[in-house]
């Protein structure tokens, strides 16, 4: 979410909203990056196992993908117009499963949620936390089209840089010197 | 029989440890923007100086775009060559390092397991691991992909599992 990561509560469902899928969009989608017969041939479709067009999993989860981020933009200007300082939301290291379950046929409505299911702060990047997202995508009917289990870091509000760090990055802004510490240490 | 698939490769066509080339892809600044403006709209994804000042350092194309892009790849070196039946999924997905305005990524795809579903007889599958770099051979995305693929015959007892 973008609220910062102190304010981010484990368990709470976080709704990204939904999406209808058109045939063009399917198609179109499949011919960049995913031309099987089934994501982009409506009549050789028919022969698949699915029995008709289906959407690429990739589709539905890039779609998942932007529902997330136009739900962060939201929370950040909820919380703005709260008078409130919203969080930071950083790039996401990577994705630990994802189970694509029934397809996305044209016209299908799908459904997004989000919940957080664990927080801690990075080993690796000072004053950044991750963040274990789960997403579960749900058509008009019901069933689970897929299920993500996602990392995403998230910038500490109440983070304080120890005293070596800062002192280290002081020394990177002297002229000269400065510039072979930073690429020596890789702080800028 | 499926006349679309009939004449490709199946199911007891193919081995582990077979490894596919995938080829490469040259990331341009377009691309970047345009694939971030309709799937990952972040900052850092659609304006340089946001880029610049994130964890990315620069601009960077969206994980996803870099996954969809290795997807192209494989689907044109593999995936439309055998009777693939549809993915299953992913798992142990790990975007490594930023992928560049100019990056050009490639790789492999490394047959790591082959096995008959348990319900669907015709049905086999097959796992994938990708390994993804860079033109300066750093990697940028590894993971592991589960598809479906045919069997020629699924009346042919299971051997060597």
């Amino acid at each position: 979410m973008t609220r910062w990561y102190e304010d981010i509560e484990i368990g709470e469902p976080f709704p990204l909203g939904s999406h209808s899928f058109t045939e063009a969009e399917i198609v179109r989608f499949g011919q960049l990056y995913d031309p099987q017969y089934f994501h982009v041939d409506p009549e050789a479709a028919r022969y698949s196992q699915f029995g008709g067009l289906v959407a690429s999993g990739w589709h539905t989860v890039s779609i998942g993908h932007r529902r997330m981020v136009d739900a962060l933009f939201a929370e950040e200007d909820r919380l703005r117009a709260l008078g409130k300082e919203p969080g930071v939301s950083g790039p996401s290291p990577g994705v630990n499963k994802m189970s694509f379950k029934v397809p996305v046929r044209p016209g299908d409505t799908v459904t997004y949620t989000l919940t957080v299911t664990g927080k801690r702060a990075s080993n690796s990047i000072p004053g950044w936390g991750l963040l274990f997202n789960n997403i579960e995508a749900v058509n008009q009917r019901g069933e689970t089209v897929y299920h993500a289990e996602l990392v995403g870091f998230s910038k500490l509000r109440d983070y304080k840089m120890p005293l070596k760090l800062r002192l280290l990055l002081a020394l990177t802004r002297l002229p000269v010197m400065g510039k072979v510490l930073a690429s020596r240490t890789g702080l800028t | 029989m499926n006349p679309v698939t009939a004449q490709r490769r199946h199911y007891e066509d193919l081995a582990v440890g077979e490894v596919i080339d995938l080829g490469t892809t040259r990331v341009s600044k377009e691309m970047i923007i345009s694939f971030a403006r309709e799937f990952d709209p972040f900052p850092f994804h659609l304006d340089e100086a946001a880029a610049k000042a994130s964890l990315l350092g620069g601009l960077a194309s969206s994980g996803w775009q870099t996954a969809a892009l290795t997807l192209r790849m494989l689907g044109d070196s593999f995936l439309n060559k055998i009777a693939s039946m549809g993915g299953l999924g992913f798992s142990d997905l790990k975007w490594k390092k930023p992928v560049m305005v100019g990056d050009s990524i490639g790789g492999t795809a490394t047959i790591a397991a082959l096995r008959r579903s348990h319900h669907h007889p015709e049905r086999g599958i097959v796992t994938i691991d990708l390994d993804i770099r860079n033109q300066r051979g750093e990697p940028v995305m590894t993971m592991q992909l589960a598809n479906l693929v045919e069997l020629r015959d699924p009346s042919a007892p299971e051997v060597g599992q």
